[in-house]
C-alpha cells in the first residue's frame, strides 16, 4: 500500500481531531475575521429598524434545543432589537420541544432590556395544530390562546391591546429549523392575513427557502451561524454568533483543504494503477 | 451562582462530552446519554401534553362551561380505539377527519403558495423596459438582473427536460437533460454546503459551552469532567481487552 492508499484508508478519528482541534482553536484565540452582510439579511433588519414605536412583532421560535446555537443568537438579536425599538412583542413557538427554550430566551431578553411581560411582551408558548393554529390566530388570536405561557388571560394583556387577528400583527417572523416554521407561516398566515414575513433557519434548509426570498413570499432570511453573525453585526452587539465566525472559516478550509487532499490522492492511485496495468 | 445553574452546566458538560465519545467509538457513557436523552424527551413532552389538556379542555370545560369541546374530544378519543381490536374501524372516524380537514386546508394553499407563486416569479421578462426603451442587466450578484433571469429559464427548463422519461434522452433533448445534471449538481452542492456549515456551528455550540464551563465560577465542569470521561474510557478498554471475545 502506498503512501496516497494509506492516506485513503486514514482511521476517521483523525479527521474528526482535526476538525475538533479547527474548532478549538479559534475559538479560544479568536481572529476577528471580517463580516460581511448580506441583502437577505439586511432585509429582516431593515423592515423591523422601519416599524414604528408600538408595533406589533410577532417573533415564531420554531426549532427545538438540536438547534439552538443557530437559532438561540438569532432570536437574542432579533428580541433585542425589537425591544430597543420599543415594539410590542409576541413570541410563540410551534415546536412543544422547545417551548422551555423560547421562553428563556424571551424572558432572558426582556430582562436585559428592561421589559415587563404583559405590558411590553407576552409569551404564548405552543399550542397544537401548526397550520390549523395559525389559521385561528388569523380569526381570533385569543381564541387560539386564551391563556398565556403563565396562565394570565390574553384578553387582559396591554401588551395585546388593538391586537384581535394576525392581520393586526405588523411584522412575523419565524425562527425554523424544519416544518413546521416559515413555510407553515407562509402557507397558512401571510398567504391570506397579508402581514409581512420574514425568517430565520438552519443552514440545513436555508437552500429550500430561497425560493421564497427570491419570489418576496419572504422579505428576507437569516440563514444559521451566519446570518446569527450578521445579524449581530448590524445591531451593533457581536456575541456567540461572531465569536463562532472564526472557528467556521477555520472548519469550512479544513475541510476544502481534506476534499482536495482526497481527490488529489484518488487521482495518484488512478495513474498509479493505470501505469502499472501498462507494464 | 444559583445550585440550579451550577448543577445545569455539570449536567449539560458531562452529557456534551459522553456524546462526543461516540467518535471515539460506542461505549456505555454514549449509551447512557443516549437513553437519558430519549427519556427525558419522551417526559417532557408527556408533561406538556397533560398541561394542554388541562389548559384547553379541562378548565374552559369545567371552569368556563364550553362543553361544545366535548365534539372535538370525542373524535381525539376515537384515536384510542385502534388499541381495542373489536372497536379499530372507530378510530377510522378520527382519521377520516383529519385527513378531510387537513387535505382541505392545505391543498388550495399550497397549489397557491408553492406552484402558482413559484411559477409567477420564474415567468419573467427577459428584457427590461426602462424610460421607454428596452434594456438588459448583466450583473450576476442582482437576483432580479435579466441575465440570472436567462440563467433561471435555462435551469428551469433543463431541470425539467431531466425528469422527462417519456422520451429517450437522445440528441437535444439529451444535451438539455445533460445542462439539467449541471443545474442539479450545483444546487445540491450548495445543500451540502449548507449542510457542512450547521452540522459545524452545532459543534461551534456545544464546544463554546464547554468553554464556558471550563470557568471557575462553574467549577472548571469541563476540565474535571473531560478527565473524569477519558479515565472512565480508558478502563473501559482495558476491561473489553481482558474479557474473552463473546463467541455467542
Amino acid at each position: 500500500m502506498n503512501f496516497a492508499e494509506r492516506m485513503l484508508h486514514i482511521d476517521r478519528r483523525i479527521i474528526f481531531l482535526v476538525i475538533g482541534v479547527c474548532t478549538l482553536l479559534p475559538l479560544l484565540y479568536p481572529v476577528g475575521l471580517a463580516i460581511k452582510v448580506s441583502p437577505e439579511v439586511r432585509g429582516v433588519h431593515d423592515y423591523i429598524e422601519a416599524l414604528p414605536e408600538g408595533s406589533v412583532f410577532l417573533l415564531s421560535m420554531d426549532y427545538d434545543p438540536a438547534s439552538k446555537p443557530e437559532l438561540y443568537p438569532q432570536a437574542v438579536a432579533l428580541l433585542r432589537q425589537a425591544f430597543r425599538k420599543n415594539l410590542r412583542v409576541i413570541g410563540m413557538t410551534l415546536w412543544l420541544p422547545g417551548t422551555g427554550l423560547a421562553d428563556q430566551v424571551m424572558t432572558q431578553v426582556a430582562r436585559e432590556m428592561g421589559k415587563v411581560s404583559g405590558k411590553d411582551y407576552v409569551f404564548l408558548g405552543w399550542s397544537p395544530g401548526s397550520g390549523s393554529l395559525i389559521i385561528n390566530m388569523g380569526q381570533d388570536l385569543y381564541k387560539a390562546f386564551p391563556t398565556d405561557y403563565y396562565g394570565q388571560p390574553t384578553r387582559e394583556l396591554a401588551v395585546l391591546k388593538g391586537t384581535q387577528t394576525l392581520r393586526d400583527v405588523n411584522y412575523v417572523v419565524s425562527l425554523a429549523a424544519g416544518t413546521s416554521g416559515i413555510e407553515t407561516w407562509y402557507v397558512y398566515g401571510k398567504d391570506k392575513y397579508k402581514f409581512e414575513l420574514g425568517g430565520g433557519c438552519t443552514g440545513v434548509i436555508a437552500p429550500g427557502l430561497y425560493p421564497l426570498l427570491r419570489s418576496g413570499q419572504i422579505n428576507g432570511l437569516i440563514g444559521g451561524l451566519r446570518g446569527a453573525a450578521e445579524y449581530e453585526v448590524l445591531i451593533g452587539q457581536k456575541e456567540r454568533a461572531v465569536a463562532g465566525m472564526d472557528a467556521q472559516s477555520a472548519t469550512h478550509f479544513a475541510i476544502i483543504v481534506l476534499v482536495i487532499l482526497c481527490n488529489v490522492f484518488y487521482l495518484l492511485i488512478r495513474t498509479s494503477r493505470k501505469q502499472g496495468e501498462a507494464r | 451562582m444559583s445550585f440550579e445553574l451550577l448543577l445545569g452546566a455539570w449536567v449539560a458538560t458531562g452529557l456534551t462530552l459522553f456524546i462526543f465519545t461516540f467518535l471515539y467509538q460506542d461505549n456505555p457513557l454514549f449509551k447512557l446519554a443516549e437513553h437519558l436523552y430519549v427519556g427525558v424527551s419522551v417526559g417532557y413532552t408527556i408533561v406538556k401534553d397533560y398541561d394542554l389538556l388541562v389548559r384547553l379542555i379541562y378548565e374552559p370545560m369545567v371552569k368556563q362551561g364550553d362543553w361544545s369541546l366535548l365534539i372535538p374530544l370525542g373524535i381525539g378519543t376515537l384515536m384510542l380505539a385502534r388499541y381495542i381490536p373489536k372497536a379499530t374501524w372507530l378510530s377510522r372516524i378520527a382519521f377520516a377527519f383529519i385527513v378531510g380537514v387537513g387535505s382541505g386546508l392545505a391543498i388550495p394553499r399550497i397549489i397557491s403558495s408553492f406552484i402558482l407563486k413559484q411559477v409567477e416569479d420564474t415567468v419573467r421578462p427577459l428584457v427590461s423596459i426602462v424610460q421607454g426603451g428596452p434594456t438588459f442587466t448583466y450583473n450576476l450578484l442582482d437576483p432580479t438582473s435579466n441575465l440570472n433571469t436567462i440563467v433561471l429559464l435555462i435551469g428551469v427548463v433543463s431541470v425539467l427536460f431531466y425528469f422527462f422519461f417519456s422520451i429517450e434522452h437522445t440528441g437535444p433533448v439529451r444535451v438539455a437533460a445533460r445542462t439539467g445534471i449541471l443545474f442539479l449538481m450545483v444546487a445540491f452542492g450548495a445543500a451540502f454546503g449548507y449542510t457542512v456549515m450547521a452540522r459545524m456551528s452545532l459543534l461551534i455550540g456545544r464546544l463554546s459551552d464547554l468553554i464556558e464551563y471550563a470557568d471557575p465560577q462553574y467549577g472548571r465542569a469541563s476540565l474535571w469532567l473531560g478527565l473524569a470521561t477519558v479515565a472512565i474510557l480508558l478502563l473501559w478498554n482495558v476491561r473489553q481487552r481482558e474479557q474473552p471475545p463473546d463467541k455467542g
